[in-house]
């Protein structure tokens, strides 16, 4: 009975798909050049470099703070003037607030952002002003509004319309419905936007650094091509606490802020 | 206005919290001197960069073949990262969730696994692969498969976690083995969740594939950065805008593929 039930004609339709994904990841392992035979003694290898690296280097930890901070600044002025400046593309791009063309053009600025990687927009900040922290954030400050704007303007689309049309009712300007009709609706789907956001740009934070933003990014890369392996450790261990740390810390205050309804 | 209406405490408590919030950050930006203001004194320095780049130099792409062959090491170090990294964090979700694999002693050390993957930053284990298996497009896909891993294999332990358990409980009360539950009960309500979040981790590591060229992981990032570092500033437009229609036709042909699947129901 076993028997039957897997030679049934029920598999037969899975032999096509499963055939072509094959030839298809045959293919691009012929272009990556995936070399599955050396992978095992290339995996030791790795191993036993990660294991050189371990004892990390202790008196380094003081030196790595001041990059560390920096890293956490960098994500949070950027995810921070990011959100502000994507609520006001978030309205431009709402279908029930601004007229067509203006939601379109919106649209498809922000889907063109997304579609570039952070750190493509970095390399080109850099070419701009030069390597910093400014770079770093002002590529931060973009992505976000790439992200945001576009999840703000839905969340604007879905607001009650009783609300504003009832502040309308009692007399209120454009500015007025806006701000107390719109945006006080969308605080708290904003404030955890934003912490999500704010998680994303901590992770960022370290490979743009490592491109030029400065920060524990940059320690970390510079370490490791100076062959200081147990400082890249150091650097590695900090880098951990400050990812796991902070996603707990936006865990936690997203929970409360949808308990409490919003910050106010 | 006669009356003076104070704001109320709870408010006043709020608002002194962000203003304290505020001047702390101001202080820091101050601490490592980093000047907001810079966008306005030295933004004439990116409309010349802008200036330079203007008109993107699309020759570039038939010149040689390098191009149309970084284009093609990106897509596939998506794709591998996307399959083996997938049916890596399949196999280890089977064997972290609490309903399909009874015993602690696998369980908790896969979990542990599947959390040391999440927080290792990229950076780190492509500059590892980079040592191990030498600089290309090889390092890139092994980085991705890890990623994947990483991302995906806690959000499917959840979804094997979450199945209904009653249908498991009914075939396995009339004499189903444990493999027999697995795939008849719990693998028909997960499989549906997985695809989708498999397209969705292509489109993820196409974009993630190009970030990773840049440290050494071959693909069209790489060709941008070298194009970069030598100033070939209209080459360099030229490819990005070759990476945002790879992107975005990606994402279209994801989304085909993803609508047809689940559309027509084939997956249960």
């Amino acid at each position: 009975m076993n028997g039957r039930s897997f030679s049934g004609k029920r598999y037969r339709k899975w032999v096509m798909p499963v055939l072509l994904l094959a030839i298809l990841a045959e293919a691009a392992a012929l272009v990556c050049g995936v070399r599955l035979g050396s992978l095992g003694k290339s995996f030791i290898s790795g191993f036993s470099f990660l294991a050189g690296a371990i004892p990390p280097d202790w008196g380094a930890f003081p030196e790595l703070l001041r990059p560390a901070l920096e890293s956490v600044v960098i994500a949070l002025t950027g995810t921070l003037v990011g959100t502000l400046v994507s609520l006001l593309f978030g309205l431009a791009a709402a279908s029930n607030i601004s007229p067509a063309w203006l939601k379109q053009t919106t649209r498809l600025l922000l889907g063109m952002e997304r579609s570039l990687p952070e750190i493509v927009i970095l390399l080109f900040l850099v070419a701009a002003f030069g390597l910093g922290p400014f770079a770093g954030v002002l590529a931060l400050t973009i992505g976000c509004v790439g992200m945001l704007g576009k999840l703000i303007g839905d969340a604007i689309e879905e607001i009650d319309p009783v609300t504003v049309e009832s502040i309308q009712a009692v007399g209120a300007g454009k500015l007025q419905v806006m701000v107390f009709g719109i945006v006080q609706q969308i605080i708290p789907s904003v404030i955890s936007f934003a912490l999500f956001r704010f998680e994303l740009s901590i992770r960022l934070s370290i490979v743009l650094g490592a491109v030029g933003a400065g920060g524990i990014g940059l320690e970390l890369y510079r370490s490791f091509y100076l062959l200081d392996y147990h400082r890249a450790c150091s650097a590695l261990i900090v880098t951990l606490v400050m990812v796991l740390a902070t996603e707990r810390l936006s865990a936690f205050l997203r929970k409360k802020v949808r308990k409490e309804g919003a910050l106010r | 206005m006669k009356y003076y209406i104070p704001p109320s405490r709870r408010y006043r408590q709020k608002a002194a919290l962000f203003s304290l919030l505020a001047l702390v950050l101001a202080g820091l930006c101050l601490y490592l001197d980093f000047n907001p203001l810079m966008l306005f004194t030295e933004f004439h320095y990116l409309g010349d960069l802008l200036k330079s780049m203007t008109p993107p130099d699309f020759n570039l792409v038939w010149r040689s073949k390098d191009i149309p062959m970084a284009v093609a090491e990106t897509v596939s170090m998506a794709f591998l990262g996307t399959l083996f990294g997938g049916v890596l964090a399949i196999v280890l979700a089977f064997l972290a969730a609490s309903n399909t694999m009874p015993f602690r002693v696998v369980r908790i050390p896969v979990r542990l696994l599947l959390v040391l993957l999440r927080a290792i930053p990229a950076l780190i284990v492509i500059l590892v692969f980079v040592v191990s298996v030498g600089l290309g497009a090889f390092a890139g896909m092994l980085t991705l498969v890890i990623g994947t891993i990483g991302t995906f294999g806690q959000l499917f332990m959840e979804v094997i976690e979450n199945t209904e358990s009653a249908p498991a409980e009914a075939i396995y009360s009339v004499g189903a083995s444990r493999w027999q539950v697995i795939r008849y009960a719990i693998l028909p309500q997960a499989v549906p969740s997985f695809i989708a979040n498999l397209f969705y981790s292509f489109d993820v590591n196409i974009r993630a594939s190009i970030g990773l060229g840049i440290f050494g992981g071959g693909g069209i990032g790489f060709r941008l950065f070298l194009a970069m570092r030598v100033l070939h500033y209209r080459d360099a437009l030229a490819l990005v805008c070759l990476t945002i229609i790879l992107i975005v036709l990606m994402e279209r042909l994801s989304d085909a593929l993803r609508g047809r699947l689940i559309g027509r129901g084939t997956l249960k």
